[in-house]
């Protein structure tokens, strides 16, 4: 065993070191690859894996809650009180403020703060709030309506004020006492200040509950259900983080696989440099074959090579992944909070698991990747290691054959493509992007020969250099394929990801322009999410109404819901059909006032296309509410595009929704001015009405454009991942270019002597980078387009629901193929120098 | 340890005493039943306090105590919703298993809220949560309570009717015109129920007592405690005394009795009319450190009566674990004596407080 | 054409100096082939490097007719080489890429000069392989690849041809007939050839030999 090791040591690690450029572009590719899995694998947990974390910390020691659309009517907390069974109660307010001085959201808490002292008895520990009022001299202001416990993440003191927005109005605060926090920022109030200051009194937002031991959480929940109204959700604690989780899970698989690309690409660069190592160490290889080595002991050796690669680049991902971690949490955050549930990011948590897991990825994959070139080495027979003269080692390519291959490929993954999702996943849509990749991955030598063929008249005259080039890239026609797989893959997973997004903005846009008709939109201050619906004072809404040169404001009023374990949005407008109305499209192609004048007659709503995708419902079809106290149900009159959020949207009119939820506060107000008004001149007024509320006025270009940034932001770290992937690539050609260059350093000599400049030397490697970016670019955009198509019309349809129509985003590809060829280009330069310094008679004469 | 801080401060200073004026006990008051078995809000501080010795067919002895208290904190008129903190509502509750050796206790504090915890003359209840005291039509009042340790269901029915403490409705506790409490009492309430401990059920029957008080700050500076007695004798008469302890461990002149003979009629006695003394046996808490006489003697010249009080249990001292109360010591205990040299026996219950801390506010 | 005085050209070697050439002088006309014999190392392919202006005399001056390659730039020694100077290897050394006629015309086209192929398939014809010009180069014989190889050399009508050891891989009877060529080629073109070689046959063909020992001329035979 010795024997091998040191066999091993000195025939294939030995040689390694003689390239550090070269493998270290390889372990660098590997450290990328890992370094990205792992950078996502930890933001995703930290993104999406702590919803509501502040509330949810502070709830800890329960695990029943009650809750209800619109708020749980109060009366509710004192009828469980009073029940004969040994609960411990926690009825709450929950929502959110912004501090005015620093423009950050934190949770705003309303508790009881003397029922807590009875948890205090019964918990005997500390509350778990950390005793907001310890110490406190209670005998002033206490009970006061502006009191408020202030967590330690804040930085106030004791006795400070704290002006602070909380819907649409701004309100200045005492500190009372601080407490510690634990890094999760919110303010507690007693609940009935904080009823007063969130305008909802007579309403809990939840109560929280602790039920006895003696039989199961769900059978409780189950037995208080049956006691309260029919419109109560009575569950188990972390339901509404488990439906999150859930809703979630798209979005991060998907994320997830994305942030496999980059090791895909690495994986080809493993197979390359590995195959390098095997062509340049045949003599090596022979020669330890002659002195007794088996063909297992080779193919370990080679194989063993790339776990080396692999380990290191592992090791190197591993905290480089940490750091990327930092900023993908940042990016990830946006979009849950644009498109599914506000959250903090949660900490970072680099666990066992996960560095584990990175580092068998990494290893993994390099080992899977060098496994073909290292049986071919272990082909290798003793008498080649005579074969000393033999320079080249001419690799068969099985063109035809592969071309072959490729196309039952392109056929399975057209039939994948067409299958439908498994549990809410598209695993075969998944599966029909691989088939595509492997396709065209094994279609490219067939491509690049036929395509560098039927170009050589032209290349010729494009000068020496580029015939040199064509026929340097055609001799090594396995290694160029695999580089121009390589590349190939980034560019289409690039080009696939950037025409599905530029798509799915142009819909957005299209789609805006029928969703967002109305001059002005108003909302309470402070940073929009998607779950959170804070209220406008409803007397705001009728001055507006009132104001000279408004012909109608519209008032939408939204509420979380969970419809049938799916975390979704609810809400209400009012649907008289202004006559600037924008035209909604529904999917039965009727007008909008036909529908609209259905929601108003009826028990009607409309619901968004992802609603019906999620549950499976369609136009006609009945759906029941939680609204209020009540149970009600209502038909779906019809579905509409809806690119606003991935949650599913249930719409109703206004009259309907107060029936059950009499609650005039609306969300949302749309202010519409009259025809022929200046919109100036009623922006001033609409400004000068609300002076005295926080409330953002958008105009609808403003709007737009919000709703633009937003979805930008939500898709930058789809940008990122691409952008790494592009960059592993562009690392591999310059890898690849520099081994070229050595393997032909004698040809690259002759050349010398046959009377190139060293100029011409450059020009040739630089047009061998410029061939092959511009085959992988081809190939890519190619590849890409068919990958767009998976992912528009199988992976996001079934994933997420949105009809996305397909556009080419001709600007932003343009310009990223220009970048990647520019940068192939400029990967060369090195390889190019090295070229150009070679010392021909050396050279020459060497062998 | 904080939290015991902030409870002591809590209950020490939460309540602005003098932000609205309360009415304060004066002579003259007349009482109107059921009227008066309600809340009286217009006062500061107000309780209903249940005590009773129990026993099952077979002999097991309980002792339990239920006590409902109302502390007004604000009479702001402005503050209308539910979760105004107009009035506090603590409770207590404590089950002594004197054959088991054993002392359960609980304590809880709320406002009103929605329907948390409140008095309705309406509904003829007073309840914190889920404990509470209903009055039916006919006089009978139903008690229930339950924490983690027990449960108990008592029906109460009065053989006697509510006897006023005091003279000229009032009861004076220390020199001054309001410096006084509303205070009667049922001092007969013939129980039936059941009590569930540790999962076992034991149908129980015995004699209860009920004191129900209001007042606004009643108490003298410088009285830093009371010894409070109530005896159910088997000759169909009961006693009540308290006794007002002063810093300087002397005892207030205003410390009173009342004696109710079989037919219901009562007497006042006034310190002068009786006395009582430590005698005997100590227990000391060992969670608080607090050290109680939990052996008394009691003498009534008037009467002709000497009566020894012991407890079967002497560790039944109630620790609040809100620490919004202070500690005191309430629990069964048994009479044996003389009246007129035949021997009498009874049973009741004792309450000692401000051994631990003076006591300033409730009680 | 070829004009050498009093070369010397030290090569440094793991740190140590080791001399190639010492004190070399020579004159080389038009039309003369003349062969360079010696042991390996004896600086037979150092002296055909300096005479192709494929390196710098450590001191000495090299003239290609007329030319000093002193003091010249990368790419004046570039445009020498293409101009006056053709090379014939013992590996052959053609592009395995490239076809026949396509290694031909490479230095015509790295030269950058018109009628490339024209040039090239004539020379092709006068090495007798016209046939042969869409051939790849694992598809010939040794000596098929030699003569390709000499017709690259002379494809740019070089006053100077440098063979080292030309007939290193032929067996005899094409050793023979590829030194023929080069003669015939010497007198043709009037160039002066140089030849460095271990075979006594091949520098039989010559008609100057100079041996070599140690970086000096040891011995010169004219015929």
């Amino acid at each position: 065993m010795t024997g091998n090791a040191k066999l091993f040591w000195r025939l294939m690690m030995r040689p390694l070191a003689r390239e550090p450029v070269r493998l270290g572009l390889a372990v660098i590719a590997v450290a990328l690859g890992v370094a990205v899995v792992l950078a996502i694998d930890l933001a995703g947990t930290a993104a999406t894996g702590s919803f509501h974390s502040s509330l949810e910390t502070l709830a800890s020691n329960y695990n029943l809650e009650v809750t209800a659309t619109g708020g749980v009517p109060e009366q509710i907390v004192g009828q469980l009180a009073t029940l004969p069974f040994n609960f411990v109660l926690s009825p709450r307010m929950e929502d959110v403020a912004v501090v005015s001085e620093t423009k950050k959201t934190v949770v705003l808490l309303g508790l009881d703060l003397i029922n807590e002292a009875n948890i205090l008895q019964t918990e005997s520990r500390k509350l778990e709030t950390g005793n907001p009022y310890a110490g406190e001299d209670l005998s002033k202001g206490f009970f006061a309506d502006d009191s408020i416990w202030a967590g330690s993440g804040l930085g106030r003191k004791k006795g400070q004020q704290v002006s602070l927005i909380v819907g649409d109005r701004e309100k200045t605060f005492t500190v009372r006492g601080v407490y510690d926090d634990k890094n999760q920022p919110a303010i507690i109030m007693d609940i009935a200040a904080a009823q007063r200051a969130l305008g909802r009194t007579e309403k809990v937002d939840r109560i929280l509950m602790r039920v006895p031991d003696g039989q199961n959480v769900d059978s409780w929940a189950k037995q208080i259900a049956s006691i309260l109204p029919p419109g109560m959700e009575v569950r188990a604690v972390g339901t509404s983080t488990e439906e999150n989780r859930k809703m979630l899970a798209a979005f991060r698989w998907n994320l997830k696989l994305l942030s496999y690309i980059a090791l895909i690409v690495g994986a080809f660069l493993i197979y390359n440099t590995i195959s390098v190592s095997v062509v340049r160490r045949r003599a090596e290889i022979g020669i330890a074959r002659a002195l007794g080595a088996n063909r297992a002991e080779i193919l370990f050796a080679f194989v063993g090579e790339a776990a080396a690669l692999g380990i290191i680049g592992a090791a190197i991902g591993v905290p480089l992944g940490r750091i990327m971690a930092a900023g993908a949490v940042k990016l990830m955050g946006t979009t849950v909070n644009a498109l599914y549930v506000s959250s903090r990011p949660g900490p970072i948590q680099l666990g066992f698991t996960s560095v584990l897991t990175a580092i068998a990825v990494g290893i993994g994959v390099a080992v899977v990747a060098a496994y073909a070139p290292a049986r071919e080495a272990a082909q290798v027979t003793p008498v080649e290691a005579m074969a000393r003269g033999r320079r080249e080692f001419i690799v068969r390519v099985h063109k035809t054959r592969d071309f072959t291959i490729a196309l039952v490929l392109a056929g399975a993954a057209w039939a994948s493509a067409k299958a439908p999702a498994v549990g809410g996943k598209p695993l075969f849509g998944y599966f029909a992007t691989l088939l595509v990749i492997a396709a065209g991955t094994l279609a490219i030598p067939a491509a690049v020969s036929t395509v560098i063929r039927a170009s050589s008249r032209f290349l010729k005259k494009s000068g020496v250099a580029a015939l040199l080039a064509s026929r340097s890239l055609l001799g090594s026609l396995r290694r160029t394929s695999v580089l121009v797989g390589a590349l190939a893959t980034a560019v289409a997973m690039m080009t696939a990801v950037g025409i599905m997004v530029g798509s799915f903005r142009i819909t957005v846009i299209q789609w805006m322009e029928g969703e967002v008709p109305a001059d002005f939109y108003v909302r309470p201050a402070g940073n929009p999410s998607v779950d959170r619906h804070p209220t406008i004072s409803p007397e705001l809404a009728d001055k507006f109404a009132a104001l000279p040169g408004v012909e109608a404001v519209d008032r939408l009023r939204a509420y979380e819901i969970s419809y049938d374990g799916v975390p979704t949005t609810i809400a209400a407008a009012d649907l008289h059909g202004t006559q600037k109305r924008g035209r909604t499209d529904f999917f039965s192609g009727r007008p909008s006032e036909d529908v609209l004048e259905e929601l108003r007659t009826g028990n009607s709503v409309v619901v968004s296309e992802p609603f019906t995708y999620k549950h499976g419902v369609k136009r006609g079809d009945t759906i029941s509410l939680k609204l209020g106290t009540s149970l009600a149900s209502f038909r779906i009159a019809d579905v509409y595009y809806d690119y606003g959020s991935e949650r599913g949207f249930v719409l109703m009119d206004r009259s309907v929704m107060k029936k059950y939820l009499p609650d005039d506060a609306p969300s949302n107000l749309a202010v519409y001015v009259t025809n022929g008004a200046d919109p100036r001149r009623v922006r001033e007024e609409i400004e000068q009405a609300a002076r005295d509320y926080r409330v953002l006025i958008f105009s609808n270009g403003d709007l737009r454009h919000e709703a633009i940034k937003i979805f930008d932001k939500t898709f930058a770290i789809t940008y990122a991942l691409e952008a790494i992937a592009v960059l592993v690539a562009i690392m591999g050609v310059a890898g690849a270019l520099l081994a070229l260059v050595i393997d032909r350093k004698r040809e690259l000599g002759l050349l010398r002597f046959l009377g190139a400049t060293g100029a011409q030397i450059r020009r040739m490697i630089l047009a061998e980078a410029a061939l092959l970016g511009l085959l992988a670019n081809v190939a890519g955009l190619l590849l890409g387009f068919a990958l767009s198509l998976i992912l528009i019309f199988v992976i996001n349809k079934q994933s997420f629901g949105w009809t996305i129509r397909f556009h080419w985003p001709v600007a932003v590809l343009s310009g990223a193929i220009s970048l990647i060829f520019a940068a192939t280009v400029l990967a060369a330069f090195y390889p190019a120098r090295i070229a150009m310094r070679l010392n021909p008679v050396e050279v020459v004469h060497e062998e | 340890m904080r939290n015991r801080a902030f409870c002591a401060a809590f209950l020490f200073a939460t309540f602005p005493m003098l932000d609205v004026p309360y009415r304060v006990a004066l002579p003259g008051y007349r009482y109107e039943f059921p009227r008066d078995f309600f809340a009286h809000s217009s006062f500061q501080t107000e309780w209903w306090y249940t005590t009773g010795n129990v026993k099952t067919p077979d002999g097991r002895a309980f002792g339990f105590e239920l006590t409902f208290f109302r502390q007004a904190v604000s009479r702001d008129e402005s503050k209308h919703d539910a979760w105004d903190v107009k009035d506090l509502y603590l409770a207590h509750l404590a089950l002594s298993d004197l054959d088991g050796g054993r002392f359960y206790q609980s304590e809880r504090v709320n406002r009103t809220g929605p329907g948390i915890a409140g008095v309705s003359a309406q509904d003829g209840k007073v309840w914190n949560g889920n404990w509470f005291a209903l009055w039916s039509k006919d006089g009978t009042q139903q008690l229930r309570a339950q924490n983690d340790d027990f449960q108990f269901a008592f029906s109460l029915k009065s053989e006697k009717l509510p006897v006023i403490h005091g003279e000229n409705g009032i009861s004076q506790k220390s020199e001054g015109v309001g410096r006084a409490s509303h205070y009667f009492s049922q001092t007969r309430l013939v129980t039936n129920g059941t009590i569930e401990l540790k999962g076992k059920r034991h149908t129980v029957s015995g004699l209860s007592w009920m004191d129900h008080e209001f007042f606004t700050h009643q108490l003298a500076a410088d009285q830093v405690g009371w010894d409070w007695f109530s005896i159910q004798l088997e000759d169909g008469t009961e006693l009540m005394f308290f006794i007002l302890r002063r810093r300087d461990g002397s005892i207030d002149p205003y410390s009173a009795g009342t004696y109710v003979d079989a037919s219901g009629k009562s007497t006042h006695l006034s310190a002068a009319d009786f006395s009582l003394t430590p005698e005997g046996a100590v227990w000391k808490s060992t969670a608080t450190g607090t050290t109680y006489p939990i052996q008394w003697r009691l003498v009534v010249p008037k009467l002709d009566v000497a009566l020894e009080a012991r407890t079967r249990l002497p560790q039944q001292e109630l620790m609040g674990g809100t620490r919004l109360a202070p500690s005191y010591w309430e629990g069964a205990v048994e009479f044996t004596g003389l009246r007129a040299n035949t021997s009498l026996r009874g049973s009741g219950y004792l309450e000692m407080t401000g051994y631990n801390h003076p006591i300033q506010l409730i009680k | 054409m070829v004009t050498l005085r009093n070369i010397v050209k030290d090569y440094s070697a793991d740190g140590q100096l080791v001399r190639a050439l010492d004190g070399v002088s020579l004159e080389v006309a038009a039309g003369e082939f003349i062969a360079f014999v010696g042991r390996s190392g004896c600086g037979k392919s150092t002296l055909l490097n300096l005479a192709g202006a494929m390196d710098f005399p450590t001191t000495g001056e090299v003239l290609l007719d007329g030319i000093s390659t002193n003091s010249r730039d990368d790419s004046a020694l570039t445009k020498l080489r293409r101009e006056k100077v053709g090379f014939v290897f013992q590996a052959f050394q053609l592009i395995n890429t490239l076809s026949v006629v396509e290694n031909v015309e490479l230095p015509l086209l790295l030269a950058g000069t018109n009628h490339a192929r024209q040039t090239a398939v004539e020379r092709l014809s006068s090495v007798e392989l016209a046939c042969l010009e869409n051939r790849m180069p694992h598809q010939l014989s040794g000596g098929q690849m030699q003569r390709v190889a000499i017709a690259r050399a002379l494809v740019n009508n070089p006053k100077i041809l440098l063979a080292d050891e030309p007939t290193g891989n032929l067996d005899t009877a094409t050793g023979t007939v590829i030194l023929d060529l080069l003669k015939r080629l010497t007198r043709e073109q009037k160039t002066a050839t140089l030849m460095a070689t271990h075979s006594a046959e091949a520098a039989a063909v010559a008609d100057t030999v100079i041996e070599l020992r140690d970086g000096k001329i040891a011995r010169i035979i004219r015929k």
